[in-house]
């Protein structure tokens, strides 16, 4: 994709004409302006703040004040092995963690050329799409409680439930699977698992219908969300906003599409797009996104071939032992020398498409049994600018609605 | 008519107004219906959206110990009181703004022949008058607080109880101007010989509903004390015992409020004429005017499981656009009608 250079003057401008929603007839400085500290201990602010400065009940000006719950994982990354930052990467975006190890752990493969067998490619895309839907889910269910519809809440919470349930299944963990690894996955599908995500994902499409009634055709989350914080298609490529918020903006960008990873060029599937750009329609992509990622899941599963589940190149290094256990239970134990992984020197970069956006994974390694640099780029902190230009003009109540529908998780941009 | 109880003789009103005031719609039983109404709230809102937790504190009483043991924590949690705020408004707002919620039990008749305890020609513009007092108390507590966000959730509130209790009031004046009487107890008996106030001018009585679905502060409209935005709206300072209060003054008036609109628009205890003594018209004329009322409450109520709330402005806007036109129109019908009644009768 060709990069269009904009000078800060242009930007400025177009911020100053794109932004402003509607005309509040409200100035930029004021004495009549009121400054709310929303957060970090606010039950509408999550883990941050948001710096609103309101002219009565209108939002003039908004800063979101990220930061509060530092972890660091780039630059705990460089004091650990290679293998141990694969369950820190999950940790940031806790909700849909299958994602970014599998950014992390692509960019090793790419640092150590490991060819990654067909059957673990399936899986890793199966189990990102469980938690994608868990992600979206989540997301739903947030900005329902923003809304007040608490109904929303504990309806996505318990339909999240059972893709974590599934994902359990899989895997052995509830939040944080740290099922990718390099060359590979930790352990194969249990027998029964085929016909448990089959019956999941029936009941997922058969509560989609009744979120539909509830949610999408209720009167007053229309009024809410209708019409409320539109993004332009121009402003959210300028800013680099990614994810399900760019997508309902009617930019046609996903990763899984435009540089595709795992098993997705081999499934077929299409990016749902929304050309209103408001709250409404971020809402409305990410159901769809559910629809398309059981299509998926289903796509995988009947197309998952059998075969091995580790690289040979990683296989071949195991003894006796871990062989007997890998044969006998299809699970991976792995090699000491995993635990001293030294990748040749170099660069590595890959992206995925996370539940919220894209995740940009850079890795420098030295040729020691750390990387010399890790780089983490996050959905959630390529969004997080949103906030700053898509809530002025609106009303506090606003805040809440811009904010959960933008799926905006707080310790994503903080790592 | 005088009681006499060994010594003492008691005079047979005060032993009904005593009655009237602390158990039947009084006290009593208007503690009973709050807590039954919260627990009916959570038990209705955990059905439709699948919790547990209603049923996890006792399970064989349906988790109704939950109330209990909130109550209970609230009462010995610490009240705490913000260094800056004004402190006798801040204590004296929530309690004055209950008191008011209170009071028009006194004026409410309950059962047929029993006249309520303060009895008046123009005991309907007396229980509209109290009412409309109580949100002034409302908004005290949230300036009080010295806290920006109870600040504008005051400020929303003032907004919204002036856009609502204006149709309100138009519209049960409408349904007194069909009769041409303000006493509630004479109401129910007109509308025993004519037809239920709902009937005879539906139009107000779908005004009314909405706006005490705002007044009481049931969803849609549960604006200013929205969490997410403001955190408690007027009441975000408060804590412990006060908050329960704070928190209970929306059921105690969504009581009130529901037993007037019962007397006004759905006949009140009819079709319960009385005439089985005083004992037995004031327990099954009541029984059936608090049966009315409950299932009005238990809609109100039900229906947080189903929407999430309007936006301030959006609420307003409804408020005037719609259920005050509603009400007006509701008033020329009632003009149509009374002229017509006056014919017949």
């Amino acid at each position: 994709m060709e990069v269009e250079k904009v000078s800060e003057e242009t930007l400025k401008e177009i911020s100053r004409e794109m932004f402003v929603v509607r005309d509040t007839g409200v100035k930029e400085e004021g004495e009549r302006l009121l400054e709310l500290q929303i957060g970090p201990a606010h039950p509408g602010s999550g883990h941050m703040r948001i710096l609103a400065w309101v002219d009565g009940d209108i939002v003039v000006r908004c800063d979101p004040d990220i930061g509060f719950v530092h972890r660091t994982i780039e630059k705990l990354s460089e004091n650990r092995a290679y293998i141990k930052t694969i369950p820190l990467v999950e940790r940031p975006s806790l909700l849909d963690t299958t994602p970014m190890t599998i950014g992390y752990v692509n960019a090793v493969e790419k640092l150590m050329g490991l060819e990654v067998p067909p059957r673990a490619r399936y899986l890793r895309t199966i189990l990102a799409e469980i938690t994608r839907i868990a992600s979206h889910f989540y997301g739903i269910g947030i900005l329902s409680i923003f809304l007040g519809h608490s109904t929303g809440y504990m309806w996505a919470f318990g339909d999240r439930e059972i893709m974590i349930e599934l994902a359990t299944m899989l895997t052995g963990a509830r939040i944080t699977y740290a099922y990718v690894i390099p060359g590979g996955v930790r352990r194969d599908m249990p027998q029964n698992f085929p016909d448990q995500l089959e019956k999941g994902l029936r009941y997922i499409e058969r509560r989609l219908k009744e979120w539909e009634k509830i949610f999408l055709m209720n009167p007053v989350v229309e009024r809410r969300l209708r019409d409320i914080g539109i993004l332009k298609p121009e402003i959210a490529r300028i800013y680099g906003v990614t994810g399900p918020n760019l997508r309902a903006s009617g930019v046609d960008f996903d990763v899984r599409m435009a540089e595709p990873y795992e098993a997705y060029d081999e499934i077929d599937f299409m990016i749902p797009v929304a050309e209103e750009g408001d709250a409404y329609a971020r809402g409305l992509v990410r159901f769809k996104e559910i629809e398309q990622s059981i299509s998926i899941i289903r796509q995988a599963l009947k197309k998952i071939p059998d075969g091995e589940i580790i690289s040979p190149q990683i296989s071949r290094l195991f003894n006796p032992l871990m062989k007997k256990i890998y044969s006998e239970s299809r699970r991976v134990k792995l090699p000491s020398l995993m635990a001293t992984l030294k990748p040749p020197k170099g660069e590595a970069v890959a992206r995925v498409e996370a539940g919220r956006g894209e995740a940009l994974f850079h890795i420098v390694s030295d040729g020691s049994p750390n990387p010399y640099r890790f780089r983490f780029v996050t959905p959630s902190f390529r969004n997080v600018i949103l906030f700053k230009y898509l809530i002025p003009g609106h009303r506090i109540a606003d805040i809440p609605a811009i904010y959960g529908s933008l799926d905006y998780f707080p310790p994503e941009a903080d790592r | 008519m005088m009681v006499v109880l060994g010594p003492i003789s008691i005079p047979g009103r005060f032993i009904y107004d005593f009655f009237h005031v602390f158990i039947l719609p009084g006290f009593l039983v208007l503690l009973i219906a709050v807590i039954l109404l919260i627990w009916a709230e959570r038990k209705i809102a955990g059905l439709v959206q699948l919790r547990y937790g209603p049923l996890y504190v006792s399970r064989r009483i349906g988790g109704a110990l939950q109330l209990v043991a909130d109550l209970i924590r609230y009462s010995f949690q610490e009240f705490i009181i913000p260094e800056r705020a004004d402190r006798i408004p801040f204590l004296t707002a929530p309690a004055l703004a209950l008191l008011f919620a209170i009071v028009p039990i006194a004026f409410i008749p309950i059962a047929p022949g029993i006249a309520p305890p303060i009895n008046t020609s123009s005991n309907l513009l007396i229980v509209l008058a109290v009412l409309a007092v109580a949100p002034i108390y409302v908004v005290l507590a949230g300036i009080a607080s010295d806290n920006k966000f109870s600040f504008i959730g005051s400020l929303r509130e003032v907004f919204l109880i002036i856009s609502y209790e204006i149709p309100f009031f138009i519209s049960i004046l409408s349904i007194a101007m069909i009769f041409r009487t303000l006493d509630l107890s004479e109401l129910v008996y007109l509308q025993s010989s004519l037809l239920w106030g709902a009937l005879l001018n539906p139009v107000a009585a779908i005004a009314a509903y909405i706006a005490i679905l705002r007044i009481t502060s049931r969803f849609p409209f549960e604006i200013s004390e929205a969490e997410s935005e403001i955190v408690m709206g007027p009441y975000t300072e408060y804590s412990g015992l006060m908050y329960g209060v704070s928190m209970g003054i929306s059921y105690i008036k969504l009581y009130i409020y529901s037993l007037l609109y019962t007397i006004v628009f759905l006949g009140g205890w009819l079709p319960f004429q009385g005439g089985m003594g005083f004992v037995g018209d004031y327990i099954i004329g009541s029984l059936v005017i608090i049966a009315k009322a409950s299932i009005l409450m238990l809609i109100s109520v039900f229906l947080r499981a189903v929407y999430p709330r309007y936006r301030v402005d959006q609420a307003i806007r409804l408020g005037w656009s719609t259920v005050f036109i509603l009400s007006i129109v509701s008033l020329i019908w009632s003009l149509v009608v009374s002229y017509l009644v006056g014919r017949w009768l």
